[in-house]
């Protein structure tokens, strides 16, 4: 609200209503600078009707004909860029109303986008919206901000992916990041199995079917009447559907064990499992045909699949495929590759003091667990920050408001380095946990110093993409 | 509660209309200050004129009420600004805020002209440009050719330093024979020999300072202050590598090959100085975002751009950066990585490491606290043994020559003390932060008993007992009177104790005739309890007692007297020595079982 002449305010906001745009692989946010929270949540899926027409936000569970539901981003990387485009033309102009030459827009971007996916995506703004100045931000930097902690180690637990990220003076570590996909979709994908697995006769249908239920328990039947004027829906959107119960499946009965469930000591195991198995850790969950499903160990087994990966096995060998092992290692190819003479490459060092993530004893591991990415991660941060970052290290994304996956995170992390003074920090706010990027790009944007760093169209077109993307959107 | 309600409670009716009470009553209610809490519960009680609610007029006084009818809200406009408006040229950014003011004012030219508010925070770090290429090659020619020079001189200054380790040994070798003969020769000597070792050490200097003139030769352009330090530095790393030598060896022959293989081209380094002023040197995200097709360390980075920097700026000739030069200086590749050395190991410590270390500190800080709690335990027991006695005879000290001798004993005493806490002093100085025990009192420390100068008081008294055996006082003897000499001349031993004859000396008598009987025993200035502790011994010993506290011996002789005052003298040291003595034994048996207990 305040420039010039207000200068009392402390904390040196300077309100210019900038769009805030935070695309995510499962929910994209866009609001205003400045607010709380994004004024538009919706689904990064949007449906396409036979006419090509496409449709989107809550619109895309309304059952159509010939209505095909498509992700727009993968990885939190935009992949189908007309329908992103149209997306976005959608909500800014018929819900937001915005004036494109009123506002900059601030992007928030993962740290494994590489130089084309960047060069694209800038250009494509440039060219399709007339934003008074564009600003590239890293996810995880914006986060930083959320929190106020120039030094830390950001660990997103999001839908597609799971990424480490330390953040220094609220820039981004790239060498050091790491990313498996044990993530939300993963989880899903393991119910899913699972049900499907446990007994085919489990009827799995999507609510908008469903007329009336009784309620039953597994192995008793479903008993449900299906609404008898309903169009014929396409495969994928009844795929999505199903997702939906998967994904209210995994918000409602999981819960992350204290320990280890696959102990190294059998004898301990055994014990452990037993526990779980008791009936009071015993929770159902309710299918939308009013069939429900007793869950002992396995709502655990699901959460422990976070910490280890490999805990689940898949019967479903298409779905195993999905899923190759991870050890979390990105392969980025370089922001920065103007300079780049032909020149022989030499052998690393031997005697590297900052050994670049991947190398050392730890590359033998091939699927790492999230206790195992941080703490491989914070085993390759330079020494001398290394305690600062493992002292604020921020958990968000939707899959970390798992019950105590924080608390066990923190027990793993202490354990497995007990010569750091471990912190975490996950907000208990659980909408702005799953929020959090967009609020800190909303922090961001509505700073004072920061207005000096929006990207106009002019300033893009004399210095071109390269040179914006390396020297500006860092 | 009001009134109203206790005439309620009370049934009693009330016969005027409270309205007309009411109205009439509030116009004065107005002017009496608003009470609270107590106050006005009190009141309320008086009757019921008083309204249970006030009307405060200030609220609503014509004024205030015209104030808010004629309140204008300051203007604010959204106005359109540009937050790069003093850098560059236009780039034609337009942002749009709500700034408090009128249109008109903040379109008058001078608003307009201002610079954006956050504009100044906007700051950068100056880093030295990078010079042209030729240059480039030419500082790094002199680079290299220094590094290569430093080394050749830290080899050589290597074998100097074993030669002249070796050398000293063989002098101080040397030395200490001749201190050995020496000793042996009159002490008056020892001057001579001073000037001597004096001399010596100015001839070990000598071939050092030669060392630095050589070294100043060699290298072309420096100043030689620059160069002391840089010795001075080298030194240390000598040291250093004495310490650990074997890991030294390995990053030497490392070291060579490094440089040879990772050589820095202008456009490599053109891209690290880029890097540097666009992260502002912050060396982490340099090395993030460090992407060239060699592979360097955080490290390598730090060193190259340090050299060149210095380089740079030594070109420039400003004197105002030297004290920046020598702190760039100061960094070194090889301890910058033997210290993230020395970190990574601390952290890879286990928890059963971590958790013996802890358990070891807090062992040793209760060991601290234990050793201290009995320092002071047994101070304060010394100190209670070491207090002045009362019942030692003060008439050892009232002659001029018991006098002095109390006095040189208190000087040297004294002399024993300073020292002893300059001794202190300088312990402390040397591990300040350790907590210091209380200092040891005189009587406790070993060397002093072994002392023989110095004896406790209680030695001493013990002694003076001893003494005082074969007579009264040695200091009253030696101070023999005229009289006495004379009469001890004419007299034996044996005849003056028939004829009942005392040399009184220089004791003080009180003037006029007085009884034996009632004269009180200077022994028995004691304490009630230790008198009490007296009495009980004596009725153990079956002597006879006057009874009470005024113990005389039945037959008041001279001899018996002071045979009784003697006696109960020793009674009471015996009594101190015992109690001291379970004090102590209590003090072995807490040890005992605190150290059970561990």
């Amino acid at each position: 609200m305040s420039s010039g002449g207000n200068t009392t305010t402390v904390y040196g906001g300077d309100e210019i209503s900038a769009i805030i745009l935070d695309p995510g692989s499962y929910n994209t946010r866009i609001g205003y600078a400045g607010d709380d929270f994004p004024k538009v949540t919706t689904s990064s899926f949007y449906g396409q009707v036979g006419n090509g027409k496409r449709i989107f936000g809550e619109d895309i569970n309304v059952p159509r004909e010939n209505c095909e539901i498509k992700p727009i981003l993968k990885d939190s990387i935009i992949t189908d860029w007309d329908a992103a485009i149209d997306q976005y033309k959608y909500y800014f102009e018929d819900t937001l109303k915005v004036d494109y030459k009123d506002q900059p827009v601030l992007i928030t971007e993962p740290i494994w986008t590489e130089l084309p996916y960047r060069q694209k995506l800038i250009e494509t703004f440039y060219e399709t919206f007339d934003f008074a100045g564009l600003y590239l931000a890293k996810a995880p930097t914006c986060i930083s901000f959320q929190q106020g902690r120039p030094n830390c180690l950001v660990v997103d637990l999001g839908h597609d992916t799971v990424s480490v990220t330390p953040v220094i003076d609220g820039i981004c570590l790239i060498k050091n990041s790491m990313r498996t996909n044990y993530g939300g979709r993963f989880l899903n994908d393991e119910i899913k199995d699972f049900v499907k697995s446990r007994d085919p006769k489990i009827a799995v249908e999507p609510t908008y079917k469903i007329k009336t239920k009784t309620p039953t328990v597994y192995p008793d039947p479903a008993e449900y009447t299906v609404k008898k004027t309903i169009p014929t829906t396409t495969e994928s959107f009844n795929k999505f559907q199903q997702q939906r119960i998967w994904h209210e499946f995994k918000e409602t009965a999981l819960e992350v064990p204290e320990r280890k469930l696959n102990s190294t000591n059998p004898q301990q195991a055994l014990s452990i499992k037993e526990f779980y198995s008791q009936d009071s850790q015993k929770r159902l969950f309710e299918f939308p045909t009013g069939q429900s499903i007793t869950l002992g160990l396995e709502r655990f087994q699901f959460a422990e699949s976070i910490f280890d990966p490999k805990i689940y096995k898949f019967s479903d060998e298409n779905i195993a495929k999905a899923y190759p092992p991870n050890n979390g290692e990105i392969k980025i190819s370089s922001h920065y590759n103007e300079y780049r003479p032909l020149k022989r490459i030499r052998k690393p060092e031997s005697n590297q003091s900052t050994p670049a993530p991947g190398e050392g004893d730890d590359s033998s591991e091939k699927i790492r667990g999230l206790s195992h990415l941080i703490t491989h991660t914070l085993s390759t941060i330079d020494i001398d920050l290394r305690a600062s970052v493992a002292h604020n290290i921020i958990v968000t994304g939707g899959v970390s408001l798992i019950p105590q996956l924080i608390e066990r995170l923190y027990n793993e992390l202490s354990n497995s380095n007990p010569g750091l003074k471990i912190r975490l920090h996950a907000v208990g706010n659980s909408s702005e946990r799953v929020n959090q990027a967009w609020i800190g790009g909303s922090v961001l944007a509505s700073l004072g110093t920061f207005h000096q760093m929006w990207v106009t169209k002019h300033e893009y077109n004399e210095a071109g993409a390269d040179r914006i993307l390396n020297q500006r959107f860092r | 509660m009001s009134a109203n309600d206790i005439l309620d409670v009370l049934n009693i009716s009330r016969d005027e209309p409270p309205k007309k009470k009411q109205r009439n009553e509030s116009t004065p209610q107005t002017q009496q200050p608003q009470l609270t809490g107590m106050a006005r519960e009190l009141y309320n009680l008086i009757g019921p004129n008083t309204p249970p609610l006030q009307l405060s007029s200030n609220n609503y006084t014509k004024t205030s009420i015209k104030d808010k009818i004629n309140f204008k809200p300051s203007p604010w406009t959204k106005m359109e600004f540009n937050p790069k408006k003093r850098a560059r040229e236009e780039d034609g950014l337009k942002l749009y805020h709500w700034t408090k003011g009128s249109k008109e004012f903040l379109e008058s030219a001078e608003e307009v002209n201002k610079p954006y508010f956050f504009e100044k925070f906007n700051v950068n770090l100056s880093i030295p440009e990078l010079v042209d290429e030729e240059t480039y090659d030419k500082f790094m020619e002199e680079i290299q050719e220094h590094e290569r020079k430093e080394k050749e001189r830290k080899l050589l200054e290597l074998k100097e330093r074993e030669r002249e380790r070796q050398e000293k040994e063989k002098e101080k070798e040397k030395e200490r024979q001749k201190a050995e003969a020496k000793k042996e020769e009159a002490r008056k000597k020892q001057e001579a020999k001073e000037k001597e070792d004096q001399k010596k050490k100015d001839d070990k200097d000598k071939p050092e300072v030669v060392d630095i003139k050589k070294e100043d030769d060699k290298p072309e352009e420096k100043e030689k202050s620059d160069e002391k330090t840089e010795e001075d530095k080298a030194d240390d790393q000598t040291e250093a590598r004495e310490k650990s030598a074997s890991k030294e060896q390995e990053a030497k022959q490392d070291e060579p090959i490094e440089d040879e293989e990772l050589e820095w081209t202008y456009e490599e380094t053109n891209y690290l100085f880029e890097l540097c002023k666009a992260f502002e040197l912050k060396w982490p995200i340099i090395y993030d975002r460090y992407n060239y097709n060699n592979v360097r360390t955080c490290e390598d980075l730090k060193e190259h751009f340090y050299r060149l920097c210095i380089k740079i700026l030594q070109s420039k000739r400003d004197s105002s950066q030297s004290s920046l030069i020598e702190s760039l200086k100061a960094y070194s590749k090889p301890r910058e990585i033997e210290r993230k050395q020395y970190l990574e190991n601390l952290l890879k410590r286990t928890p059963a490491e971590i958790a013996e270390e802890e358990s070891l500190v807090i062992e040793a800080r209760r060991f601290e606290l234990a050793a201290k709690k009995m320092l002071i335990e047994r101070s304060n027991l010394l100190t209670l043994l070491d207090s002045p006695q009362s019942t030692q005879n003060s008439s050892q000290y009232q002659s001029s020559q018991g006098l002095a001798n109390l006095y040189n004993n208190l000087m040297i005493f004294d002399k024993h003390q300073k020292k002893k806490q300059a001794q202190q002093l300088q312990l402390q100085q040397q591990k300040a932060s350790e907590p210091i025990p209380p200092p040891i009192p005189m009587a406790a420390s070993s060397s002093f008993k072994k002392d023989k100068v110095f004896q406790t008081h209680l030695q001493q008294y013990l002694s003076s007992l001893l003494k005082q055996n074969v007579h009264t006082n040695p200091a009253i003897k030696q101070e023999a009177s005229a009289i006495q000499q004379m009469l001890s001349k004419r007299l034996t031993q044996k005849e003056e104790e028939a004829y009942g004859l005392h040399y009184h000396g220089n004791e003080k008598l009180t003037p006029g005739v007085v009884l034996r009987s009632t004269q009180k025993l200077p022994s028995l200035n004691q304490k009630q309890s230790t008198l009490k502790s007296v009495n009980q011994v004596l009725q153990e010993l079956d002597i006879p007692t006057g009874g009470g506290t005024a113990w005389k011996p039945v037959m008041p002789t001279r001899k018996t007297m002071s045979r009784y005052d003697e006696l109960i003298r020793t009674v009471v040291a015996l009594l101190e020595v015992k109690k001291a003595k379970d004090k102590l034994e209590s003090e072995i048996n807490l040890i005992k079982s605190q150290r059970g207990m561990l």
